[in-house]
C-alpha cells in the first residue's frame, strides 16, 4: 500500500467515523431529553 | 402491536446501516481517480438528501403552524413539532455534510475548504437552522412559535439554491452526478452502494425524526400542563 492509499483509507476512516459519532451523539442526547421528560411527566 | 411494529422498524433500519456498510466497503469499488477516498459519497449525499427532505418536513410544519394557530390550536401544536423536530434532525445531518465535505475535499482537492457556491450555500443553510433552533432554545414568550415559523419558511428557500448551487455556477464542487449535464452519472458498479445507503439514511432518518417529535409532544403537554397548574394556583 503506497502512502496516498494509506491516507485515503484514514480520511476514509475519519469520515465514517464522525457520521456516527454525530449520529450516535444525537441519539443519545434526545434518549436523556425523553428520559427525563418521562420522569417530568410522572412527577 | 405498536411496540412489536417499532422493534421491526428498529431492526430493518440496523440491518439495512449494516448492509449498506457493507455495499460501500466490500462491494463497490475504488473509483479510477480518487481511489478509497471517493467511499465518502456513501455517506456524505444520502446525508444531504435526508437534510433537504427534513427541512422541506420543517417547511411543512412551519407553514401549517401559520395557518392554523388561530383556529386550530392543537392541530397547530403538532404542526409545530414536526417543523423543530425536521430543522433539528435536518441540522444533524447537514453538520455531517458539512464534515464528511471537507474530509473528502483535503484529499480531493488538497483543501479543507473553500468558498465555493455549494460549500457556501450548506454552509449558510445551517447556519439559518442553527439560528432558528437557538431561537426555540433561548427566547421566551407567545411569538417564538411564530417567530421560528418564519424563519423556518425563511431558512427552506435556500435549500433549492443548495440544489441548484453547482449548475448555476461551476467552481469547485463537483457537478452533479444525478441529473446533471450529458456525461454525468456514476458507474453501474457504485449505483447499488448509493441507493442501499440512501434508502438505510431515510429509514435511520425516519427513526430519530420520530423519536424527536414524540420528545417534543411531551415537552408541550408537559408545558401545558405546568401553565394551567399555574393559572389554576
Amino acid at each position: 500500500m503506497d502512502q496516498a492509499a494509506i491516507l485515503d483509507h484514514q480520511f476514509r476512516v475519519a469520515a465514517y467515523v464522525i457520521t456516527w459519532v454525530i449520529q450516535l451523539g444525537y441519539l443519545a442526547w434526545l434518549g436523556l431529553k425523553w428520559r427525563s421528560q418521562k420522569r417530568k411527566a410522572a412527577r | 402491536m405498536k411496540k412489536l411494529a417499532i422493534g421491526l422498524y428498529v431492526l430493518l433500519t440496523l440491518a439495512l446501516m449494516a448492509w449498506g456498510y457493507y455495499q460501500a466497503i466490500y462491494v463497490a469499488p475504488n473509483d479510477a481517480m480518487q481511489g478509497e477516498i471517493f467511499r465518502i459519497i456513501y455517506y456524505h449525499v444520502p446525508s444531504a438528501s435526508v437534510a433537504f427532505v427534513f427541512f422541506a418536513v420543517s417547511l411543512i410544519g412551519s407553514v401549517g403552524y401559520l395557518a392554523s394557530r388561530r383556529d386550530h390550536a392543537e392541530r397547530a401544536q403538532r404542526f409545530d413539532a414536526w417543523a423543530l423536530s425536521g430543522a433539528e434532525v435536518g441540522v444533524v445531518f447537514c453538520t455531517v455534510v458539512l464534515t464528511t465535505g471537507p474530509i473528502w475535499g483535503r484529499r480531493a482537492w488538497g483543501i479543507w475548504w473553500t468558498w465555493d457556491a455549494r460549500l457556501t450555500t450548506t454552509l449558510v443553510l445551517w447556519l439559518i437552522y442553527m439560528s432558528y433552533l437557538l431561537l426555540r432554545r433561548f427566547a421566551a414568550g407567545p411569538q417564538v412559535q411564530t417567530l421560528a415559523a418564519v424563519l423556518g419558511i425563511f431558512g427552506a428557500l435556500d435549500v433549492p439554491i443548495v440544489y441548484m448551487s453547482n449548475r448555476w455556477w461551476r467552481t469547485q464542487h463537483p457537478a452533479p452526478v444525478f441529473g446533471g449535464a450529458q456525461g454525468s452519472g456514476m458507474d453501474p458498479s457504485m449505483v447499488g452502494a448509493l441507493l442501499w445507503n440512501m434508502l438505510a439514511w431515510f429509514a435511520w432518518g425516519v427513526l430519530i425524526l420520530a423519536l424527536r417529535y414524540r420528545v417534543e409532544r411531551q415537552h408541550q403537554k408537559i408545558a401545558a400542563a405546568e401553565a394551567e397548574a399555574a393559572l389554576n394556583a
